[in-house]
């Protein structure tokens, strides 16, 4: 049998395009009559909004000021749960909330016209702290608890197995919030196309998403909506949510003409979801050869604002939170929680980038402890084929970790390095 | 407005601009030249890079008039608008494309180093392209694709 493409140096399809700078991403496209659309974002995290456009409408050249009043379907869109809303109606949940979104014959007006608009926030206390956030009296972002999900990992019976443990390491680590930062801010046009549909072009990681949640909110059938997927710069993630779509069909849906917008690097920042920080609480206890005999671990991921993705992150974060190693006495909760910060969602690796901060520095401190070295300790517990990982399952399949291990050693002679668990 | 002269990719335009528009601007706008990418408008990502005089700028961070009576390439003119250069050749023989907003920016900017330095080290490339920021690669293959890039020029004897 021979392959096409496997061990093969293929050159991309889009490579040509790209290298030359004829590829097309969503704000290299101009069409004829094209209006321009800048958004209102809130500027608080927690208030109760009284929106005035009067000024910014009467300003020459603004075409139209979009609120929430406008969005003739459903005002809400969101990938698990539709918590976010089109524009903000009466509470903004953070830095960042859009408002509103004005429609002008230039760039220039549009954004004079966004300084015109009057908002009245009428503040909430807000809530920042993911731990606090949980406690019954905390203030909701929501209307009902912050908590958007737990879950929850047991195997074996934790309190004896930590009884049999000779050395008990407790450590609690911190991730931080982080963007994406792709290259290419959102940017998109809209139009009505040959066939009376409303087409959005846009950079997205979901085209088919995106076409059901401007359907949705513009109250017409899908097949009425059109996504077209340009050029994407970079995602990471940080494209699977909402962001200009659905404003950009309704200004095309009212007005009926092209209309552009194109975030600056600042507005991407505040329109894109971000990595969730999580606060993770361990408990590692192994025997004196470094048998890990149990493992405890709390995971509080702050979801922000809005849920995204929570659900799978932190279900992600807590089947993972073993690391790859055998262990038979195992308590995982975690945990989602609503914030004021801004929202959280999906980036590279879902929950199973942050959480090998804590279980991987919970072996080297155990290591230490135990006067082993950080290689052999990992070599006593990793995953083989056969292993049971903590969640049932068998591993069946090649599992090579401890050849990569051994072959980390040859190459870096780790081992030899190291006396009593002290790197000499 | 201000009426000026600035030859972009060998051909000269009579421009009458705004005094506080931006090089990045007009060459997108008024020159439909959208090779030219704008990632931050502050001078810290390198994807609107062109080529002014020989030296690689920041085009958000110029203002037109300062290019006055100065030649400038763009991604679109980095071979006389011909076939493809050797640069873009080895980024696509490398794989160093993957979203491809960077690229245009950095092979400008391996054009300005290959230029002076036709056989750079890979900490000479590294330098030359340390304005210009990458999300996707992880910057190995760029650097592949520089070092590959000159073996291309040598054997053109260009």
């Amino acid at each position: 049998m021979s392959y096409d493409v496997v061990g093969k140096n293929i050159i991309r399809v889009d490579g040509l395009s790209k290298v030359t700078g004829k590829a097309t991403y969503p704000q290299d496209i101009s069409m004829d009559n094209m209006l321009y659309g800048k958004t209102l974002r809130s500027i608080k995290p927690h208030a109760y909004i009284k929106v005035d456009i009067s000024k910014a409408l009467n300003l020459e050249g603004v075409k139209a000021v979009l609120t929430a009043k406008d969005v003739p379907g459903k005002n809400h869109h969101g990938v698990l749960f539709k918590d976010h809303e089109v524009f903000c109606e009466k509470k903004v949940r953070r830095i960042g909330d859009p408002i509103a979104f004005v429609v002008a014959e230039t760039e220039e007006i549009a954004e004079n016209a966004v300084d015109k608009i009057k908002v009245e926030y009428n503040e909430i206390e807000p809530i920042f702290d993911p731990i606090k956030a949980m406690d019954k009296d905390s203030p909701k972002v929501h209307d009902s608890s912050n908590i958007v999900y737990h879950y929850k990992l047991r195997q074996g019976n934790i309190d004896k197995g930590f009884k049999n443990c000779d050395k008990i390491v407790e450590n609690e680590y911190k991730t931080s919030r982080t963007d994406h930062a792709f290259l290419q801010p959102e940017a998109g046009i809209s139009y009505i196309d040959k066939e009376g549909r409303y087409a959005v072009c846009v950079a997205t990681q979901y085209p088919h998403y995106d076409r059901l949640e401007i359907a949705e909110a513009l109250g017409v059938k899908e097949e009425k909506v059109r996504v077209i997927n340009a050029a994407v710069g970079g995602a990471f993630g940080g494209r699977e949510d909402i962001t200009l779509q659905i404003h950009l069909a309704l200004a095309a849906m009212k007005l009926k003409r092209p209309i552009k917008a194109v975030y600056s690097r600042k507005e991407s920042f505040n329109a894109h979801c971000k990595r969730h920080p999580l606060i993770m609480k361990y408990k590692t206890g192994a025997d004196k050869q470094g048998n890990l005999i149990a493992l405890k671990a709390e995971i509080i991921g702050d979801t922000g604002a809005y849920a995204s993705w929570a659900i799978n992150v932190l279900r992600k974060a807590g089947v993972h939170a073993t690391g790859p190693y055998e262990i038979p006495n195992v308590e995982v909760d975690s945990i989602a929680v609503y914030t004021n910060n801004p929202f959280s969602g999906a980036m590279r690796g879902f929950g199973a980038t942050q959480i090998p901060i804590a279980h991987e520095q919970q072996m080297d401190m155990l290591a230490e402890s135990l006067g082993l070295d950080p290689l052999t300790i990992r070599m006593k517990n990793i995953f083989t084929k056969g292993s049971k990982t903590s969640t049932g399952q068998i591993l069946k399949e090649s599992v090579p970790l401890d050849k990569c291990l051994a072959e980390i050693d040859k190459k870096m002679n780790f081992t030899q390095s190291y006396k009593g668990g002290v790197k000499e | 407005m201000k009426d000026i002269k600035i030859n972009v990719n060998g051909k000269t335009h009579k421009l009458n601009i705004k005094e506080d528009e931006r090089l990045v601007d007009t060459l997108r706008n008024r020159l439909g030249l959208t090779g030219v990418k704008e990632g931050c408008s502050e001078g810290e990502c390198g994807a609107c890079t062109v080529i002014m005089d020989g030296e690689t700028v920041t085009s958000c961070t110029v203002l037109t008039f300062q290019a006055k009576g100065k030649e400038i390439i763009t991604i679109e003119g980095i071979n006389g608008g011909n076939k493809i250069h050797p640069i873009q050749q080895a980024f696509l023989d490398e794989g160093a494309v993957q979203c491809g907003f960077c690229t245009p920016g950095m092979i400008l900017s391996a054009k300005v180093l290959l230029d002076k330095n036709p056989e750079p080290t890979r900490e000479e490339a590294r330098k030359a392209i340390s304005g210009n920021l990458c999300r996707c690669t992880g910057y190995n293959k760029i650097v592949d694709a520089i070092i590959k890039a000159s073996k291309y020029l040598k054997r053109e004897g260009n």
